[in-house]
């Protein structure tokens, strides 16, 4: 999986809302071909048999832009059209190499912060381990 | 059957259903956040039933219904009919869960160890009625461990069948929309495996519960043991239109196994959910390792547990009896009085004559 649109899809909505629109000078025309929510199906496979099947529907906003020709793509979870925009903008910027320090300097800060909530989840899950002794 | 029109309930219904709102009053965003953030594992069953993860959705549903559960998955279930269909995204591997809670009942020292995450299994069940004196209600912090807890582990069926204990499935390549979707199709019998376990993950809990726990007292003829129990979060692996492979967030999941113990090697039922519901679950997984050779009309049946426990059909149907069937039970009353009737006929028609 790609490590710059995993962390740009889970990175805090308002920071990538304010850094995308430090963006929008830098390009060029941009062309909005979707911007609309919708859902994602999820299957998952089944150990027993290793069947995939489907687990649900997940609702997801999606953006997906273009400038010359290059595309720029977002899709994040639940409803925020602006979010999932503000990624695209991004992931444009990304290909294009517009701003791309700053661009890659905000993913590498916002991967680490994700990162590191992932961590004190896990210390805390770990805190739960099971010392097991039998008599 | 015949149907007649009939008029005269139009305020009557208008007012019914204000007098139910009227009870909860209007709500708000706040309302919403805070039945999201207070009941999470309330808005994991709803979320699971309904078949459609948001926590925002699922809020809003329980706040406009006043937590009528059947309402409630109802409500999502028609609303997702209004949203398109993005993608389907690559089915997620057991390895490739983030990890929360993750106990065997098999086998004390499974690879990974026994990590309980987060329940109530060991607290005492004490009403905590000092609030309503005006204390509040503070539960003890967790006290983090230093290091981690590995984020990721192979299923324990993926080490019984290193041991020999079970046999390793096939491996399925379906995926995308080759993968049968009982949301587009109707549920045939046999059914196809992929259509029993989304059926039995958008069950309805109660309904689930109540026949895997027939199985489990004896209706069934397998008593099952949990293999593994696992809360986690799985990655939603959507592709990018230039082909590149992300994850879009994280959902929560619950996935269970359970195994018996008959002849050479284990046999094993499966079961998972969106959302947090452990019952659920485990009580599927049982559903779904007894239904092999089980008998028409068995409990343990698929054809059986899988039409009983749909809530939307289910709680639509068992409703449904206490609307107006007038003719019907005008026309059953009829056959019942000109039966009294005869049979009364036929009673004087027996009596000797004077």
């Amino acid at each position: 999986m790609t490590d710059a649109l995993s962390t740009l899809a889970r990175a805090d909505a308002a920071r990538l809302k304010s850094f995308a629109e430090t963006l929008v000078p830098e390009f060029a025309e941009i062309e909005v071909l979707q911007s609309r929510s919708g859902l994602v199906m999820l299957p998952i496979r089944d150990t027993a048999k290793g069947v995939a099947f489907h687990l649900g529907e997940v609702l997801m906003s999606e953006a997906h832009i273009r400038s010359g020709d290059a595309q720029g793509y977002g899709m994040r979870k639940g409803h925020d059209l602006e979010a999932s925009m503000a990624m695209a903008l991004v992931d444009l910027a990304l290909t294009q190499g517009i701003a791309a320090e700053r661009c890659q300097a905000f993913c590498e800060n916002e991967a680490a912060a994700l990162s590191q909530r992932d961590i004190e989840t896990l210390r805390r899950v770990e805190a739960t381990r099971v010392d097991m002794e039998t008599f | 059957m015949a149907y007649v029109a009939t008029r005269g309930g139009e305020r009557a219904i208008e007012q019914s259903e204000r007098l139910f709102r009227e009870a909860m009053g209007g709500f708000d965003k706040a309302r919403v956040t805070e039945i999201k953030q207070s009941l999470p594992y309330l808005i994991d069953r709803v979320m699971g039933e309904a078949s459609l993860y948001d926590e925002d959705l699922a809020a809003i549903a329980l706040a406009q219904t006043g937590g009528e559960l059947y309402e409630a998955v109802l409500l999502l279930r028609a609303w997702r009919t209004t949203q398109p269909r993005l993608q389907v995204a690559a089915p997620v591997e057991q390895e490739q869960l983030f990890t929360h809670r993750r106990i065997s009942a098999a086998f004390k020292d499974i690879p990974g160890g026994q990590v309980l995450g987060p329940t109530l299994d060991y607290a005492h069940r004490i009403l905590a009625t000092e609030v309503l004196q005006g204390a509040d209600y503070k539960p003890a912090p967790v006290d983090p461990a230093e290091a981690p807890s590995p984020a990721y582990q192979p299923s324990v069926s993926t080490w019984q069948a290193e041991n020999d204990l079970l046999d390793l499935p096939d491996p399925d390549g379906t995926e995308g929309n080759d993968i049968p979707d009982l949301t587009r199709e109707p549920l045939l019998f046999p059914s196809k495996r992929a259509h029993t376990l989304q059926s039995l993950a958008r069950a309805e809990t109660g309904g689930v519960l109540a026949l895997g726990y027939a199985a489990m007292r004896g209706y069934g003829q397998a008593h099952p043991t949990v293999n593994e129990l696992r809360l986690a979060e799985a990655e939603i692996e959507v592709t990018h239109p230039d082909g590149r492979s992300f994850s879009a967030g994280r959902v929560k999941v619950s996935q269970a196994e359970v195994v018996d113990k008959k002849g050479e090697k284990l046999g094993i039922g499966y079961a998972a959910t969106f959302g947090w519901n452990e019952v659920k679950c485990i009580a599927a997984a049982t559903l779904d390792l007894n239904s092999p050779g089980a008998d028409k009309g068995a409990p343990t049946e698929e054809e059986f547990f899988l039409y009983h426990t749909e809530g939307v059909e289910s709680s639509g149907f068992c409703i449904h009896f206490k609307l107006p069937h007038y003719v019907t039970f005008q026309s059953s009353l009829d056959a019942m009085r000109d039966a009294k009737a005869k049979k009364a006929a036929a009673n004087i028609a027996k009596e000797p004559a004077e």
